[in-house]
């Protein structure tokens, strides 16, 4: 377990930048005087609280299997992929919400992209391909992705058209179960 | 492998003819270059020594007076080295990973991060709506034009009409009124196919000159 490079802390903040507005409050200190760091593990980024973090140093690297909450994976090509574990940390502070309707919820849960006919609302003046967090329509956040069109744009689509990609929902923590934290 | 060198004459090589002089023992190593603990220009010195026997001081400062190039002013091209030019690292500079986990290192990074996404997202807002502001302009003028097109085809029908009212009022002797339930009368009775029914059928021949 290490802390992160430059480049690579650069890398992860962009990617948080998508959905988040607010990422000062995630490295801001905390009542106790504590903070949260990112840590990584066998190509895993950890967000984790520092007093956690230093006690882990105790455990080998090839023990530790995780901590804290994994935000994704830095893949070989030094690129960061989010993780559907991340999906707390970006529904808090998320910078554009899709909510979708019941029947909307189950094939979005199943790996689908949300379809215009399975959207109930979503946030005013959203651009084309930017991060969205999808919710159901008790605010449940269900998982992630990224806008196809426009907000503007959406409202004309017929009601097949796809209208936020699919990057990950709750049905990875059964589906891929085997390679969430390692593999 | 040293290289081979064809000799023609054995006893040529070897000029002197005595087995142990300075040539005969340069041609034997001949092609082959050892490299000797000693400089090459102690003759040399050794010469200038029984001349004017200059002191030891100065012949140390002689040898130092040497000029050594950098590889920098050899101009030697870059690929021509053993060591690839990306991978060579620079000097004097910490070998590993330069981790960020302090505070103040981790907020700048953040806040360059933050501001370099605002912009791109502003921009792409900022895009959006004037590609939605030319779209609307568009569809605007489309339906002017839409609009245009019907009040013309309006006009033409109602000129068309009015035009046959005008040669029905002319050459008819009854009212509009007769006319018009008597066309619907025969429409009603015949159907299209007795305007049909109405034209004589004429067969022309040409004419004999």
């Amino acid at each position: 377990m290490r802390p992160l490079t430059e480049t690579e802390q650069k890398t992860v903040f962009e990617k948080l930048a998508n959905y988040c507005t607010d990422l000062k409050s995630l490295i801001a200190p905390l009542d106790d005087g504590d903070r949260y760091v990112f840590r990584l593990n066998h190509s895993r980024v950890y967000y984790v609280r520092l007093s956690v973090a230093n006690l882990a140093t105790s455990v080998s690297r090839d023990a530790l299997l995780s901590l804290g909450t994994c935000l994704g994976k830095m893949t070989k090509t030094g690129k960061f992929r989010l993780h559907i574990t991340a999906l707390p940390i970006l529904s808090e502070h998320a910078r554009h919400k899709i909510w979708v309707k019941d029947n909307g919820a189950q094939p979005f849960l199943y790996g689908s992209n949300v379809v215009k006919a399975h959207v109930g609302r979503w946030s005013e003046d959203c651009p084309e391909h930017s991060g969205v967090v999808v919710y159901s329509m008790a605010d449940i956040p269900l998982g992630f992705g990224v806008t196809a069109r426009s907000t503007t744009e959406a409202r004309r689509l017929d009601p097949t058209g796809i209208v936020c990609f699919r990057q990950s929902d709750c049905g990875e923590y059964l589906r891929d179960e085997d390679t969430l934290f390692a593999g | 492998m040293a290289p081979t060198k064809t000799i023609k004459n054995k006893h040529a090589a070897n000029k002197s003819g005595i087995k142990g002089s300075k040539d005969a023992e340069r041609s034997r190593n001949d092609g082959v270059l050892k490299s000797k603990g000693k400089p090459k220009g102690k003759a040399h010195t050794l010469v200038t020594a029984s001349k004017g026997r200059p002191n030891i001081q100065e012949l140390i400062a002689r040898k130092k007076k040497k000029k050594t190039y950098s590889e920098k002013e050899l101009a030697i091209p870059e690929l021509n080295m053993i060591t690839p030019v990306g991978v060579t690292k620079p000097k004097g500079k910490k070998k590993g990973k330069v981790f960020v986990d302090d505070k103040e290192s981790m907020a700048t990074i953040l806040a360059i991060v933050q501001a370099e996404k605002e912009g791109q997202i502003e921009s792409k807002m900022i895009k959006a709506r004037q590609m939605e502001e030319i779209r609307e302009a568009r569809r605007a003028e489309a339906e002017k034009k839409e609009a245009e097109r019907k009040a013309r085809l309006e006009e033409t029908k109602d000129s068309l009409r009015k035009k046959r009212k005008r040669s029905k009022q002319s050459g008819g002797s009854k009212g509009d009124d007769d006319d018009d339930s008597r066309d619907v009368k025969e429409f009603s009775s015949a159907g299209t196919k007795a305007v049909k029914s109405k034209k004589k059928k004429s067969v022309s021949f040409a004419a004999p000159e």
